[in-house]
C-alpha cells in the first residue's frame, strides 16, 4: 500500500479513531498505538500520533492525568471528556456517508 | 531516564541513545517557547513511549528539532496566546516624529513617525536601501536628521548590523568596557556580558573579536547591547551568521525583554514574525502612504 496515501487517509481519521478508542475507556499513548496496529490503519509513530493527543486534549476533547504505573514511572493517560463525545456522537454520522459516498464511487468503477 | 531490561532490547536504541534524544527535545521544546511544564510533560511521555517500545527515538518520533516543532504546532494557539494578550501599559519610552533624511539628492527617510512603549516590539522592515539602518542609527543618536525629533524615556542599547567590535579585544574586555560605559566594575560588567552570552548558548574564550565568526560576533554585538539593562533596545538584524537554533532563542530572549518592559526595535527582514511584534513600521517607498501601521 502507497504509504503517502495512507498518511493522509490517517490525517483525516487519525483523530476520530483516538476518541473512538478512548470512549470505550483511558488509555495511553503507546497502549493506544499498539490498539490502533493491532486494529488495521498501520503502525502510527510516536511523532504523529503525541501531536494529535496533544491538539485534542488543548482542544478540549480529552482530558489527562499523570499516574504511576504498575512499575516503572509514570503515565500520561487520556480520557475522553463529555465535548469529545458529543463531537465524536455528531462526526460519526457525517464520516459514514462520506465514506460511503466514496465506496459508492468505487464500486461504480469496479462494475464497469 | 530509567533503563530497564526493555531499552536494551533493541539494537542500537540503548538508553544512552534515549537520553541525548530526550534532553535534545527538552531544549528544541524551549526554543519552541513552550513553558517548562508542558517541556516536562512532552519529554516524559516521549521516554515512556521509547520505553516500552523499545523503539529508536529516530523512527519513532524523529529529529528532535522536527518533533519538536510539531508538538509546538499542535498547541500553536496556547503557545502564541502567551505573547499576545501581553498588552503595554507602560510609558512611551521612544518617539520619533517626522524623520526625514536625504544622502546627496537621494531621499532615504521622509517624515517617518513611529512611538514604542514599554513592554511593546516594533520591527522595521523595508527593501535593501530603504533606510531601515539610518533610521535605527537616528534613533539610536548616532545620526541626525534632516527634520524632525527622537525622544527617548532612558537608556539606549543598540546593536549594529556589522561592525561594532574592535579587533584586538577579547568578548571580556568588550564587555568590560561597555559596563564601565554603564558606570559597572570590570568584573561587573564581565559577569553581565557572559550571563547575556550563556542565554545566546555562547560560552566566551580568550579570542580576539577578529577570530571570532560573523555569528559570534553579532552575538558579542548583541551582548554588549543588552549590558546594563537599558531601557531601550535598537536591534538592526542582530541574528545575522546565527544558527536555526541560536535564531530562535534570539527571538525567545527579545519576547522575554518585552516581558520585562524594554521597549524593543528590530530591524528584520524576516516576515515571519510580523504577527507577533506590535507594531510594523515598513520603510519600502511606496507611491501611497509610508509610515507605521498596526
Amino acid at each position: 500500500m502507497d504509504q503517502d496515501r495512507r498518511a493522509q487517509w490517517l490525517r483525516g481519521a487519525l483523530d476520530l479513531c483516538i476518541l473512538a478508542l478512548l470512549a470505550t475507556g483511558e488509555s495511553y499513548g503507546y497502549e493506544l498505538s499498539q490498539r490502533l496496529q493491532a486494529a488495521g490503519v498501520g503502525a502510527i509513530q510516536g511523532g504523529t500520533l503525541y501531536p494529535v493527543l496533544l491538539r485534542l486534549q488543548r482542544a478540549g476533547l480529552l482530558t489527562a492525568s499523570w499516574r504511576e504505573g504498575e512499575a516503572g514511572p509514570a503515565r500520561k493517560y487520556y480520557a475522553i471528556s463529555p465535548e469529545g463525545r458529543a463531537m465524536l456522537s455528531g462526526v460519526i454520522g457525517e464520516w459514514s456517508a462520506f465514506t460511503g459516498a466514496v465506496d459508492a464511487i468505487l464500486r461504480e468503477a469496479k462494475v464497469r | 531516564m530509567n533503563s530497564n531490561s526493555n531499552s536494551n532490547s533493541s539494537a542500537g536504541a540503548g538508553a544512552g541513545g534515549h537520553d541525548r534524544w530526550c534532553a535534545a527535545l527538552s531544549a528544541e521544546l524551549r526554543r519552541q517557547g513552550l513553558g517548562p511544564e508542558l517541556v516536562g510533560h512532552v519529554v516524559a511521555e516521549a521516554a515512556g513511549h521509547l520505553r516500552e517500545s523499545g523503539d529508536a527515538p529516530l523512527s519513532a518520533f524523529g529529529p528532535p528539532e522536527v518533533y519538536a516543532a510539531a508538538v509546538a504546532e499542535s498547541v500553536g494557539g496556547a503557545a502564541r496566546s502567551r505573547r499576545r494578550p501581553w498588552r503595554p501599559v507602560g510609558p512611551v519610552l521612544l518617539e520619533a516624529r517626522g524623520i526625514a533624511k536625504s544622502y546627496r539628492r537621494r531621499t532615504v527617510l521622509d517624515g517617518v513617525d513611529l512611538t514604542v512603549r514599554a513592554g511593546e516590539v516594533a520591527a522595521v522592515v523595508g527593501a535593501n536601501g530603504s533606510g531601515k539602518s539610518t533610521f535605527l542609527r537616528i534613533c539610536a543618536g548616532l545620526a541626525s536628521p534632516d527634520r524632525g525629533t527622537v525622544r527617548v524615556a532612558g537608556s539606549i542599547g543598540y546593536c549594529p548590523q556589522d561592525g561594532g567590535t574592535s579587533e584586538h579585544l577579547s568578548a571580556d574586555e568588550h564587555f568590560s568596557l561597555v559596563g564601565a560605559g554603564r558606570g559597572q566594575s570590570r568584573s561587573a560588567g564581565r559577569a553581565a556580558g557572559r550571563g547575556l552570552a550563556a542565554a545566546l548558548d555562547w560560552r566566551p574564550d580568550s579570542r580576539l573579536a577578529r577570530h571570532l565568526s560573523g555569528g559570534t560576533r553579532q552575538k558579542l554585538n548583541l551582548v554588549m547591547a543588552r549590558i546594563g539593562e537599558p531601557d531601550v533596545l535598537l536591534l538592526d538584524e542582530p541574528y545575522q551568521g546565527f544558527d536555526r537554533g541560536t535564531y530562535l532563542d534570539f527571538w525567545q530572549e527579545v519576547w522575554r525583554w518585552r516581558e520585562q518592559g524594554k521597549a524593543l526595535v528590530v530591524v528584520t527582514h524576516l516576515l515571519g514574525r510580523l504577527d507577533e511584534v506590535d507594531t510594523v513600521l515598513d520603510l519600502t517607498p511606496a507611491p501611497a502612504a509610508q509610515g507605521a501601521t498596526r
